[in-house]
């Protein structure tokens, strides 16, 4: 049978349209518009003075990214769960939790993580190692790169366990009740029926917040992480060519997103194949 | 030959060991200093990405005469004088300016560095050729980063001292207030001497330098509170001073060294 034609307005409303069957047009302008702008950068000394510079920063933005994100979803599911759980107090530390840190801009975050909850923290352990005569943790030996990765997981894992929680609740009630008809205890019923089930819902979700974190792991530039954002800063200061020097930015930062999703693309279909087999 | 470049080691030797006589010994400590690396030419990274510039120049003569061992680290502009004052690093340096308000979180060194303020302007610009004539004209508009000193001359020496003078942008980054002078959405924006020069050399006509500099001001190093390293370093600048050093770091870096090229 023929699709029904839709015309009009009634065209954006109607979702039976299987995007992942599209020919990714997109992808081609987009490899085609990155190809001229490598091309442009190979053939001007501004440009490719900037891209090796800017290059150095390339793996602590991986790194930034990728450490951040896996702790944020490890805190995120904890808060989920804590926040779908029979205890009240749980429930409502974790209510707390995430409103707050959703709430404040990562960037007053970093700064309170770095130069607040940092030193807190070393005092608290050099309370521990002074009864015990060790050697006194200073605060300089705490690496702002490691307080930066802190903050951007404090922040994320807010977003992330309402995603898990949604996901979580998501599941038809029918499957849990067959499981524990079927004598599964709570941890075999959260490992082998809901977990799975909510993960495919989510990880499109899941994914576009990855990608919002790779971005927003240049705001650790603020506290001088040798990023590719702050990389971009010091050499714009210095070669005095600010849009050049941004324009690499954004090319290094579009790579990486562009790649990273059409990974998760990639990951989501497998999973729904499986589901589907 | 050989024999004249003997004699000039000796006597630079010599010359070295009458100021250590001066200055005190310090015997190898370790001194951490932070900078951003975005002040050109004060410090900056080259076009190979080394970081260079007049202050890191100044700091190894510095640690040299004071034998102390220097260790960079960097962080940004925006973290540095908290990160000072809880003591993160032993010494700060990016061209900061010495004020009062800071003097409540962080110590600072004798000036090492007088600066002084240009106004760069678009290259075609006709309305206004200094402060008092752009002040004279309402629509003119102003680029500046709060909290800056480029921000503070330009409500108390250009305009009427109020800081919510809405003739005044606000921008959270100087590249940012420069693109908006070239986009024209605002008419001037203020530098100190060295990246104002950078800035316009770069622009191949697009902006210019007018008028007299504005308000000079003094830069010093940083140092949390009650640091035992602000009268040796003092005692340092006060001797590079005095023997010519900080007159061949300036003919150095703000005359011969050429940015950007």
């Amino acid at each position: 049978m023929a699709p029904p034609v839709v015309v009009g307005p009634l065209c954006l409303m109607t979702p039976n349209a299987k995007p992942e069957d599209d020919f990714p047009w997109w992808l081609v302008i987009l490899a085609s518009i990155g190809a001229f702008l490598f091309w442009q950068i190979a053939t001007s000394d501004v440009y490719s003075a900037a891209l090796a510079n800017l290059s150095k920063g390339i793996w602590i933005t991986i790194a930034v990214s990728c450490v951040a994100y896996l702790g944020a979803c490890l805190m995120g599911l904890g808060l989920a769960m804590m926040s779908l759980s029979r205890s009240r107090i749980l429930r409502q530390m974790a209510r707390f939790y995430i409103e707050v840190m959703r709430g404040v801009p990562i960037i007053v975050l970093l700064l309170y993580v770095a130069f607040v909850l940092a030193p807190g923290l070393v005092w608290l352990v050099n309370q521990l190692l002074e009864p015990l005569g060790l050697p006194l943790w200073r605060t300089r030996d705490f690496p702002l790169l490691h307080r930066a990765v802190i903050a951007l997981m404090l922040a994320y894992s807010a977003f992330l366990a309402e995603i898990f929680r949604a996901g979580l609740q998501a599941v038809d009630k029918g499957q849990i009740e067959a499981a524990q008809a079927l004598g599964l205890n709570s941890w075999h019923r959260f490992r082998h029926i809901t977990f799975p089930q909510a993960f495919r819902l989510i990880l499109p979700p899941l994914g576009n917040d990855f990608v919002a974190m790779v971005k927003d792991s240049s705001l650790v530039a603020v506290l001088g992480v040798t990023d590719v954002a702050q990389l971009a800063k010091v050499t714009a200061a210095g070669n005095f060519r600010y849009f050049e020097t941004y324009n690499v930015a954004a090319l290094i930062y579009l790579t990486m997103t562009v790649t990273l999703s059409l990974i998760l693309r990639r990951v989501e279909q497998r999973l729904k194949a499986r589901q589907e087999r | 030959m050989k024999f004249t470049a003997a004699a000039l080691t000796g006597l630079m030797l010599l010359s070295t060991a009458a100021f250590a006589q001066d200055l005190p010994d310090l015997a190898g400590k370790e001194v951490v200093v932070v900078t951003e690396n975005a002040y050109p030419p004060l410090q900056f990274t080259d076009k190979t990405g080394a970081a260079v510039g007049w202050e890191y120049d100044a700091m190894a003569e510095i640690a040299k005469r004071l034998n102390v061992v220097v260790k960079y680290e960097n962080t940004s502009w925006d973290a540095m004088i908290p990160a000072v004052s809880e003591g993160q690093f032993d010494l700060g340096m990016t061209g900061i300016t010495i004020k009062d308000e800071r003097k409540e979180k962080v110590d600072f060194s004798e000036p090492y560095m007088r600066s002084e303020m240009l106004m760069i302007v678009r290259g075609d610009e006709a309305r206004f050729t200094d402060a008092a004539s752009f002040a004279a004209i309402p629509e003119l508009l102003v680029s500046a980063q709060p909290g800056t000193s480029p921000f503070y001359a330009a409500i108390y020496e250009i305009l009427d001292g109020n800081e919510e003078n809405p003739r005044v942008i606000k921008f959270e980054t100087f590249g940012a207030g420069l693109e908006a002078l070239k986009a024209g959405d605002v008419d001037l924006t203020l530098s100190d001497s060295t990246a104002a020069n950078g800035y316009v050399g770069a622009s191949a006509g697009g902006l210019k330098i007018i008028g007299a500099p504005l308000a000079s001001e003094d830069f010093g190093f940083i140092f949390p509170k009650g640091s035992e390293l602000v009268a040796p370093i003092n005692a340092a600048i006060a001797a590079m001073k005095a023997d010519g050093t900080m007159d061949t770091l300036n003919q150095k870096w703000f005359v011969d060294y050429k940015m950007g090229e």
